[in-house]
């Protein structure tokens, strides 16, 4: 940190891009690996508080601002070692029997509380030490802001895209180690005269550690509620094949009591074939088929999933979402004659065109069958072509329910505009087809009912009696929609079948009340109440319902949510206290993590900060630009990454595209803002630019992607840069134009500054995916314009804000 | 003068003052049990005099780990370690009613995890017979239950196969249900018999499924809530 404090040291640029790229490296690999441990929303609760050090560093700045700048000539160094240091080891701490923390106990033994406390501690440190280092950059060097927050973004971007490559390299519990080194190198490249010792201690230190971690990364020690962690239960249990992906971290398991026959028949009397499982991240995914060519029956065909296949042959078949390949070998049993099947995770592809091929009997590289690396809604959207006799969905929800696990996971397959492109791509006669597990209350098959019906008023049928048929056995339910009338024949059919296997016609033309409960009997008739008002059309019902069973929509993508907030209290007379987290375990956990991160953020960082300044002058200014900045910026964040998934059909690359994208246009836009002056003028002329540009993307972000969704790749690629990076160009210019005019105005407001960004932009991350699930994306964009017009209003009105 | 009869009375003060909390232990589980019995189960409609009984006298305190000991008589399941828990009491108390035992009847149960449920059939019917997958737990679960109960045989074993020398079964109780029933398990239940199976993850039992192999060897099921779940009504 040699030079003038006007003159940007390249070296200073370099390390902290460099260190930008490690810290978000690190917060998106140990998202992923606390994922595998344990379950996405929890790494998302874990991380959140974590990056409460961002808002936290902004204290103590605020507190001891000259002292940490007159020590930044080492201080900084030393900071972004230490900060390297505990990306390394941290969860190899957690990994401590101390530590051990499971979710899944959280709402029944209290004693999880101080070992989640610990391990919130655990991984605050790197995130605390690291932004302390950046904060102090920032601060002494705020009136360059411009130029710093250009490499911290950049290298912010960086990083996003460096993780995608470890993760597809690496184990995933070495990711830490490594991106640790390049945060040392950051230390490395800055390093100054002052305190040189102290500097290579740590910096040394460091990469010793990352060298014995790397050599020796251990077991990922995953919670003993993941489907990995019970199959591993069993006897001989083991792990034939492990292959990092970014889609997730890929094992096979083999034991000879791993059986395949969900919900089998009972009328069945067989063997049930043993088959190796496919675990992404520790979650049950599929299992390998052991297809036989030339086959001609399947454990499938003791399951209600026969259900389309009992009403004749099927020429052209589509599957979503088939990564498990039973389906796709259950078809070929029945002569399907080609067989598109969409399946996103290009890991489990791999394995099964390579290490599992002949296992398999080389099922995935069927003549008939043409694999499509894509999500579903971008194949029906842009690859489908001709008219399929049969549209499969993968089964829903899982034995014994998921505990709402998935609650918050985006599902675009199965909104209502995803199920009328299907419909556009049947043949006159064609079905569509889809099983659920049954549960209870019921949700998912009512939810799934709703949006079949949904999708045939959409399509002017007034009476899908005549069109969906459903069977029921002792644990699932499935359903066929064709799109021409059911014929007599076929209803015939399918009660034989059901008379053979034990089951029971749920929704047939012209069914008989005692037809339903001939096998499979339910204590809670009223599901048939319930069936029935929605194929009434009942819209009331579908409001009215104790759980959210209206069909899931593009703005609202969340298939597997069906809490009620409202409804938590009548949840808990009826089924308990203790048992309502179990009802929706990852709504819930989003819900605790916006309480206790907002809870911490107020006390710790906001309440300090207002605090320690004893003149009010212009605080109540500062709190709401750069409040609205942190909320507006991660609102349009989270929005663009949900569309611009859909819009390329690949999760994993349109996230890191978009952030990278976003963060690196932000960056140039920083960079671009040193040249205009910081008045109040151009900065409320800046947030009133963002505000309309974000108000025109309310309503035509979405037509514009439908419309293109099918051009060539090339030019999707060049409007995503458009769309994505002109306002987050000018989104880039706002936080340093505030920090500079705040510099001149009030320089010891600008740690404060820092903080509240900080403190909100962590907030607002929870905040949006619950205004996403209760009202949709389009208001949480709106909620971004509302942020962008209070920083506009803010300057516009600065003499009376910042008085 | 030393009196042979003074040791004798030293000792017995000594054992008493020793006992005391030992009994006064005892006595205080034994009020839990009692209370457990009336305020989770008879409150909830569980009218069975056999499972009543049993559940009154199995010290369901020994069959939870340790640290879990505090908490054996709560309203709740407990983590018993390996993904697997101990069921609330009211379930277990449910199931065995479901099953309507009787102290002629050769009951299986598929996976033991602790033992309790199989010690609760244990004192109503002749014979029990319980399989254990996972080595660990049907360890354990066999120490506690052989020295307990000389009607009780732990296998460790994939219950998928169940325990064809002693079959046909009166009634089955599948405690680690998996998604689907084994073939073998309805072909070893008796003619007439009942098999019970819970549905739900591990802390939340949803349902109960009632398979009932009738005299034909027609079979049938019901899905069962537990009594604490009143029907579920719309939300208005």
């Amino acid at each position: 940190m040699e030079g003038s404090a006007k003159q940007a040291s390249t070296r200073l640029i370099i390390s902290l891009g460099l260190y930008s790229a490690a810290i978000i490296a690190f917060q998106l690999g140990l998202m992923q690996l606390i994922s595998i441990v344990q379950w996405h929303h929890f790494a998302y609760m874990i991380i959140s508080i974590a990056m409460l050090g961002f808002g936290a560093s902004g204290t103590l700045l605020a507190l001891a601002r000259e002292r940490l700048i007159n020590a930044s000539k080492w201080l900084v160094p030393v900071l972004m070692s230490t900060s390297g240091l505990f990306m390394m080891v941290t969860f190899h701490l957690t990994r401590m029997e101390f530590f051990r923390f499971d979710v899944y106990l959280l709402f029944v033994e209290s004693s999880q509380f101080p070992i989640l406390a610990a391990n919130y501690i655990i991984y605050f440190i790197p995130f605390f030490t690291g932004a302390l280092a950046i904060g102090i950059i920032f601060i002494k060097y705020s009136s360059q802001i411009g130029t710093y927050y250009f490499a911290n973004l950049v290298g912010s971007g960086i990083g996003g895209l460096l993780v995608l490559l470890l993760l597809s390299r690496l184990m995933p519990q070495q990711v830490p180690a490594v991106v640790g080194i390049f945060a040392v190198m950051a230390a490395l490249v800055m390093l100054t005269p002052v305190r040189r010792i102290l500097q290579l201690v740590t910096a040394g230190l460091s990469l010793v550690i990352a060298l014995v971690l790397i050599s020796r990364p251990g077991d990922i020690p995953i919670s003993e509620y993941k489907d990995l962690a019970r199959t591993m239960n069993l006897p001989e249990a083991e792990i034939v094949h492990s292959q990092p992906d970014i889609h997730g971290f890929i094992e096979v398991a083999s034991s000879p009591a791993l059986r395949f026959a969900p919900a089998l028949s009972l009328s069945y009397t067989g063997d049930v074939p043993v088959k190796k499982n496919i675990y992404v991240n520790g979650d049950y995914y599929g299992v390998i088929p052991d297809y036989i060519p030339g086959q001609t029956e399947h454990i499938l065909d003791q399951t209600t999933q026969k259900l389309p296949w009992v009403v004749g042959q099927k020429e052209r078949v589509l599957m979503l979402n088939a990564g498990e390949g039973a389906p796709l070998a259950h078809a070929f049993s029945h002569r399907a004659g080609h067989i598109d099947a969409v399946i996103p995770n290009r890991g489990v592809v791999s394995i099964m065109q390579n290490e599992f091929a002949e296992a398999s009997g080389r099922l995935f590289l069927h003549d008939s069958l043409e694999i499509h690396q894509v999500e579903p809604r971008n194949f029906l959207a842009s690859g489908a072509k001709g008219s399929y006799d049969l549209v499969i969905l993968p089964q829903q929800d899982a034995f014994g329910g998921t505990a709402g696990i998935n609650a918050l996971q985006e599902n675009y397959t199965m909104t209502i505009e995803s199920f009328r492109l299907m419909w556009n791509h049947l043949a006159q006669d064609g079905f569509i087809a889809v099983s659920t597990w049954s549960d209870y209350p019921s949700r998912t098959s009512l939810k799934l009912l709703a949006t079949l019906v949904a999708t045939l008023e959409d399509n002017g049928i007034s009476n899908p009696e005549d069109h969906i048929a459903a069977i029921r056995s002792w644990g699932t339910i499935s359903f066929v929609m064709k799109k021409s009338p059911l014929t007599s024949a076929e209803a015939g059919k399918i009660r034989e079948f059901c008379r053979e296997k034990f089951f029971d016609p749920l929704l047939l033309p012209e069914i008989r009340t005692e037809e339903r409960q001939q096998f499979n009997m339910l204590d809670d008739e009223e599901f048939f109440v319930y069936v029935d008002r929605i194929m009434e059309g009942d819209h009331s019902f579908l409001q009215d319902y104790g759980f959210m069973i209206d069909p899931a929509t593009d703005d609202k993508p969340y298939f597997a949510q069906f809490l009620r907030i409202g409804n938590l209290g009548k949840m808990s007379d009826l089924f308990g206290q203790d048992q309502v987290p179990f009802l929706e375990l990852g709504y819930l956990i989003v819900v605790v993590t916006l309480v206790q991160s907002t809870i911490l953020a107020v006390l710790f960082i906001l309440l300090p900060l207002f605090r320690i300044r004893k003149s009010h002058r212009g605080k109540g200014g500062t709190l709401f630009y750069f409040g609205a900045l942190g909320v507006g910026y991660m609102f349009v964040e989270i929005i663009l990454i949900q569309r611009f998934v859909l819009y390329f059909g690949e999760p994993v690359f349109a996230l890191s595209a978009v952030i990278s994208t976003m963060l690196i246009a932000s960056g140039i836009g920083s960079l671009t803002s040193n040249r205009l002056p910081a008045t109040p003028a151009t900065i409320s002329g800046m947030g009133m630019l963002v505000a309309l540009l974000l108000l025109g993307y309310t309503f035509f972000l979405t037509p514009i992607l439908q419309w293109s969704i099918a051009a060539p790749l090339v030019a999707k690629i060049t409007l995503a840069l458009l769309l994505i990076g002109v306002p987050a160009f000018f989104k880039g210019m706002m936080f340093p134009f505030g920090i500079r005019y705040l510099s001149g105005y009030d320089k010891s407001q600008v740690p404060w500054a820092y903080g509240i960004d900080g403190s909100v932009s962590v907030i607002s991350t929870s905040l949006a995916t619950l205004i996403a699930v209760e009202a949709g994306f389009m208001v949480v964009m709106a909620v971004a314009v509302c942020c962008y017009t209070l920083a506009f209003a803010t300057f516009a009105m600065h003499r009376r804000v910042f008085r | 003068m030393y009196h042979p009869m003074k040791k004798y009375l030293f000792l017995t003060i000594l054992c008493a003052v020793l006992l005391a909390p030992l009994n006064a232990f005892a006595d205080g589980m034994q009020r839990e049990r009692t209370r457990m019995v009336r305020d989770q189960l008879q409150a909830r409609g569980i009218s069975h005099r056999a499972t009543l009984e049993a559940m009154r006298t199995v010290p369901r305190h020994l069959y939870v780990p340790g640290a879990q000991r505090r908490f054996a008589y709560d309203d709740r399941p407990l983590a018993i370690g390996y993904g697997q828990t101990i069921s609330q009491p009211f379930i277990v108390g449910y199931m065995t009613e479901l099953v309507n035992p009787r102290d002629n009847h050769k009951v299986l149960e598929i996976g033991t995890g602790s033992g309790y449920q199989a010690a609760v059939l244990g004192e109503i019917v002749d014979q029990v017979y319980t399989i254990e997958i996972i080595r660990e737990l049907g360890t354990q679960a066999r120490q506690r239950l052989e020295s307990q109960y000389d009607n009780v045989h732990v296998k460790i074993a994939d219950g998928y196969y169940g325990w064809e020398e002693h079959a046909p079964f009166d009634a089955i109780v599948v405690t680690a249900a998996a998604e689907h029933i084994p073939p073998p398990l309805i072909d070893q239940l008796k003619e007439g018999g009942k098999m019970i199976i819970p549905v739900g993850s591990p802390f939340q039992t949803q349902q109960l499924m009632l398979v009932e192999k009738k005299e034909d060897g027609e079979l049938t099921t019901r899905g069962l809530m537990p009594v604490r779940f009143v029907p579920f009504e719309r939300g208005e």
